[in-house]
């Protein structure tokens, strides 16, 4: 046992009480404490929340990693994250929390009248959120690994037990408080590494204004080198493919279960609007320094390791082999590495950055729980999501409408512990790097919740049997086309499975809007409290009047 | 509760829908068109960054930010302009006990 591991442990084990201090302290008593934390979160305390929930361990570990391998391709997952805050702020959010419910599925199904609808959307939410947690199980098991030096896969199955006993632990309200933490310490481990690294490098402490100097630096070296320029557009697939992912990424945001259901913490519509705002500050900070990252690994990799010797490698590289993540094979036998002998996962940047740049054992141990607390927070919230809907929309609202609380929280807790262990199990072999698996569950919520929460939002003669044939015309869409062309190299116009979301929500959309005006209009009821969303709390409409009234 | 005279909610919710359109079009200006047109403006350059790669790794990103607190602080303006705001705002205590 090194200095390291126990210097990461304790940090880690540390961070781990913390989380579970916080979590049995905010122990929900109530269901509204269990599912949507009393509605009580202030707006900058929620936006920290939604930060974490929404940071997973795919935009910690993997994101620039990503950036770094496919250049300017890989910033279509940076505009993409981010730019779906945008559509969920000012479409989404405020009129969902002012219609009040638990869940995403509550909401479909009271708004369209129908339980047909609750169920298909509870069903989607329970798919997309187990195949999004899975990302996060695999990538916890790359940190586990990497710290325990042990296979990727046993590490997997460490952060499963670890991710399992936590999440049942506490409610939304415990889960919420613990993200604002889990928040703190992720952003501050992110920042510190590309801080130092841009100081080692350009002598100035701001990452995201030096490192331009980097990457012209860079395309001198890829010219000598004749490989593809690193800030060259759509070198790795089409424009198309590009725009595509785009939209696929801001409208599965849009749409995720999870991440929606944060904004029924808060008190107000007002509110809503502003943890939004704080959300994608938060989150911007690191989505801001990812392509930092990717620029000075890409330098360092260029030209302290690619043109060694193969017998003077860093110390680092040789952890990092044993996970697999890293090769370097002498392919022209000269016992010189060069830079396409060079395999990188894009798993392991971050991760391997404080050893990279030397940075000391602190750091490294600091990265380790960072990147925990990414994976851990994001699965919270999605074992929530997942629990949220069998145990409230298909149990309670569907099975058993007179269960007492205590059954209720029961089933709850039981369902998290389920769904984590299968999802781990998935996990041990998940089909595809972590950033794929994630963008699959994005095509399926923007193939399914985005366009049936956008109509039954802003167009109210949407109704039942139009968002039943939306969501299933949308998900079958975007599966056969994930299929498609994962597994039948078929494509329109260089658009991959990554990009499935756009045809997905297109053809729901489409589908949605067919059907509805081909049957019967909702009820005036249903079409009044559809207005009624447009106005703040202080407004109700009702029977074609609008009446003022004091919110206490 | 009283009644509210039809024709101002209804100028209400015109005046947020205009606003949000606009937002959304800057959003979508500086993201998808900027992608669209990008091999033309690879001749541009932002801190020694081609303009398309600055616009999705940093100016994007940055607009999106100012866009949606530019959001909050107006929508909270039209509240206030349309006679919205409760007098007694209960979560902006809740943040002052906080701080």
């Amino acid at each position: 046992m090194d200095a390291q591991f126990t210097v990461s442990l304790a940090l880690i084990v540390a961070t781990f009480g913390l989380y579970i201090g916080i979590a049995v302290y905010n122990k929900a008593r109530a269901t509204s404490d269990f599912y949507v934390a009393g509605r009580g979160v202030p707006p900058v305390f929620n936006g920290m929340a939604i930060g974490a929930d929404w940071m997973s361990a795919a935009s910690f570990i993997g994101l620039a990693g990503t950036v770094m391998i496919l250049g300017y391709d890989g910033l279509a997952y940076i505009m993409g994250w981010t730019g779906g805050y945008l559509l969920l702020t000012f479409l989404l959010a405020p009129q969902l929390r002012k219609y009040g419910r638990y869940t995403v599925p509550e909401f479909i199904g009271d708004r369209y009248r129908s339980n047909t609808a609750r169920l298909i959307a509870a069903v989607a939410t329970i798919i997309i959120s187990f195949t999004y947690s899975v990302g996060q199980l695999s990538g916890s098991g790359v940190v586990i690994g990497r710290l325990l030096e042990v296979d990727t896969m046993i590490g997997t199955l460490i952060g499963v037990v670890l991710i399992a006993f936590y999440s049942a632990m506490g409610g939304m309200k415990g889960i919420t408080w613990t993200q604002v933490a889990q928040y703190l310490v992720l952003i501050i481990a992110y920042l510190i590494p590309v801080i130092f690294m841009s100081l080692q490098l350009t002598q100035n402490p701001v990452p995201w204004l030096s490192y331009g100097e980097v990457i012209s630096e860079m395309r001198v070296l890829d010219q000598e080198l004749g490989i593809s320029e690193y800030i060259v557009p759509f070198t790795e697939g089409s424009k198309w493919q590009f725009i595509a992912l785009m939209f696929t990424l801001m409208a599965g945001t849009a749409g995720l279960p999870h991440v929606i259901v944060r904004f029924y913490t808060v008190k107000t519509m007002k509110a809503a609007r502003w943890s939004g705002a704080w959300a994608l500050l938060f989150i911007g900070l690191l989505y801001l320094s990812a392509p930092a990252y990717a620029a000075f690994s890409r330098f360092i990799l260029m030209t302290q390791v690619a043109g060694s010797s193969l017998g003077n490698l860093p110390a680092w590289t040789e952890a990092w082999v044993d996970t697999g993540k890293l090769s370097l094979a002498d392919g022209n036998g000269d016992g010189v590495l060069q830079w396409t002998e060079l395999v990188i996962s894009n798993d392991i940047v971050v991760m391997a950055t404080p050893e990279i740049a030397n940075l000391g054992i602190f750091i490294i141990g600091l990265m380790a729980a960072g990147a925990m607390a990414a994976a851990l927070s994001t699965a919270g919230g999605l074992m929530i999501a997942i629990s949220a809907a069998l145990s409230h929309d298909i149990y309670f609202r569907s099975i058993n409408p007179n269960a007492s609380e205590k059954k209720r929280l029961s089933v709850g807790r039981w369902s998290i512990v389920l769904a984590t262990v299968v999802a781990g199990l998935v996990a041990l072999n998940p089909p595809g790097a972590i950033t794929q698996i994630v963008a699959w569950a994005f095509a399926l919520a923007s193939g399914s919740f985005f366009p049936a929460l956008l109509l039954g939002v802003w167009w109210k003669r949407a109704n039942g049997p139009g968002v039943i044939a939306g969501m299933i015309v949308g998900l079958t869409v975007t599966l056969s086309y994930i299929f498609a062309s994962k597994f039948g190299g078929f494509t329109i116009l260089g658009i991959i499975d990554t990009g499935a979301g756009v045809f997905g929500a297109s053809a729901a959309i489409l589908a949605n809007v067919i059907v509805s005006l081909l049957t019967a209009p909702p009820s005036q009821q249903t079409q009044d409290e559809v207005t009624d969303l447009r106005y703040p709390e202080q407004i109700e409409y009702k029977n074609g009047e609008y009446w003022l009234k004091k919110v206490k | 509760m009283k009644k509210m005279n039809p024709e101002r909610a209804k100028a209400y919710f015109r005046l947020r829908t205009t606003l949000i359109c606009i937002y959304l079009g800057i959003g979508v200006l500086v993201s998808f068109v900027v992608v669209l047109f990008a091999e033309n403006l690879s001749s541009f350059t932002v801190m020694g960054i081609p303009l398309p790669y600055y616009m999705g790794s940093q100016g994007a990103i940055v607009t999106f930010i100012v866009l949606l607190f530019f959001n909050a602080i107006i929508s909270d303006a039209v509240d206030k302009k349309f006679g919205l705001v409760p007098k007694d705002d209960p979560e902006e205590k809740d943040q002052a006990v906080n701080q």
